[in-house]
């Protein structure tokens, strides 16, 4: 899979590791800045109130 | 290999040079031609079209298994993520949005100046999510300090500790009821399990300071006056086991999620007549840490009142100052 996307990326080794950088990137901010804000109230850890 | 063309051999020279770079030579067994079937046979790639003898060839299985091993991984690093996610990024979120309640609050007062009459009746604009008081826990240290706000959705507890609506407002008779997250957001509550009893929890709002002391813990209430209760905290503001209808208030319990009766104006009780209420403080939060099983509730009494009327302009209350 990853060795995929990197023989798919377009370029010399440099702008190659500047693509790949820029997709965990990416990836990165898709994750802490919308899936586990979603998934949070769903998962059982930080529930505080009673009743 | 008699297949290879003779335009290659100049380049194989160069293969160990190419392999360091983490070429194709990076993953060694999936650089042969059959590995993926839209594999572009570009020149550059010739050089390896020759594997090492004694490594087999990718077949479907080897791929599938490799595949699999990397999702697996990938599943692995998200999981780490989220915990990063949920102690130090949602920490972070939230020291913002706590900041811009606290600006807001302290704008709401100083523009807001209370006159002579209304020092009596203290006087709030209870928003969804905005905050309307302070609060303070000196044995956490002289920096600990969270604007509450109202309510107790998943958006309020994400700018601080949130006042259960409905239920007392400091300094009044009842249960002044209050949730704060134990791991992220702030993590206001994070070492409740922490406090003692006599331990001062200080709330202030716009017109008074209202001091309120952890009640004695269950294991401490049978010799209190000879034990815990002699200790300085605890005697000179006079704190110890209400009686009933508090026998079942203690300082510190652990409770189940669904039992509610913790925030009400007597915890398990029915409350006597309005006027015969003692005013109380109760915080909840998650217990165990990481975990939404249970509940870790604080009781605590009010000890004291103090008018800001009554201090000088910025001095705060003694209590304030104990460790």
């Amino acid at each position: 899979m990853y060795a995929w996307i990197w023989r798919h990326l377009p370029g010399p080794i440099a702008l190659r590791i500047a693509l790949a950088t820029l997709l965990v990137l990416a990836v990165l901010a898709l994750l802490m800045f919308v899936v586990f804000p979603w998934a949070e109230p769903k998962l059982p850890f930080n529930h505080v109130t009673t009743g | 290999m008699p297949e290879s063309p003779t335009e290659v051999i100049p380049r194989i020279e160069d293969e160990p040079e190419h392999g360091l770079y983490g070429g194709h030579g990076e993953y060694g067994d999936e650089d042969d031609p059959y590995y993926d079937h839209d594999y572009d046979h570009d020149e550059e790639l010739d050089a390896d079209e020759q594997p090492a003898p004694d490594v087999p060839a990718d077949g479907p299985v080897r791929k599938t298994v490799r595949t699999v091993g990397e999702l697996f991984i990938t599943a692995g690093l998200v999981m780490l993520l989220f915990v990063i996610y949920e102690v130090y990024v949602t920490d972070w979120i939230s020291a913002g949005k706590q900041a811009d309640a606290a600006a807001e609050l302290n704008k709401e007062w100083g523009s807001n100046t209370v006159g002579g009459d209304q020092q009596r009746s203290a006087h709030y604009s209870l928003a969804d999510g905005q905050g309307f008081a302070k609060l303070y826990i000196p044995t956490f240290g002289p920096d600990y300090k969270f604007t509450i706000v109202e309510g107790t959705t998943d958006a309020d507890l994400e700018i601080g500790p949130g006042h259960y609506k409905g239920t007392a407002l400091p300094g009044q008779q009842g249960n002044f009821a209050v949730a704060g997250h134990r791991v992220g957001k702030g993590a206001p509550f994070n070492d409740l399990d922490l406090l003692n009893s006599c331990d001062a929890i200080v709330i202030e709002t716009q017109t008074d300071w209202f001091v309120y002391r952890m009640l004695p813990k269950q294991d401490e209430i049978a010799g209190w006056a000879e034990g815990k209760g002699k200790a300085a905290k605890c005697a000179t503001n006079k704190v110890q086991p209400l009686g009933a209808p508090y026998d079942k208030t203690v300082g510190q319990e652990i409770v189940l999620p669904t039992q509610g009766a913790v925030i009400a104006p007597v915890p398990y009780g029915q409350p006597p007549s309005a006027g015969q209420q003692a005013a109380l403080l109760t915080l909840t939060t998650c217990h165990p840490q990481f975990s939404a099983k249970e509940r870790l509730i604080v009781h605590a009494v009010l000890s004291r009142q103090i008018p800001k009327a009554q201090l000088k302009a910025g001095e705060t209350p003694q209590e304030l100052k104990e460790r």
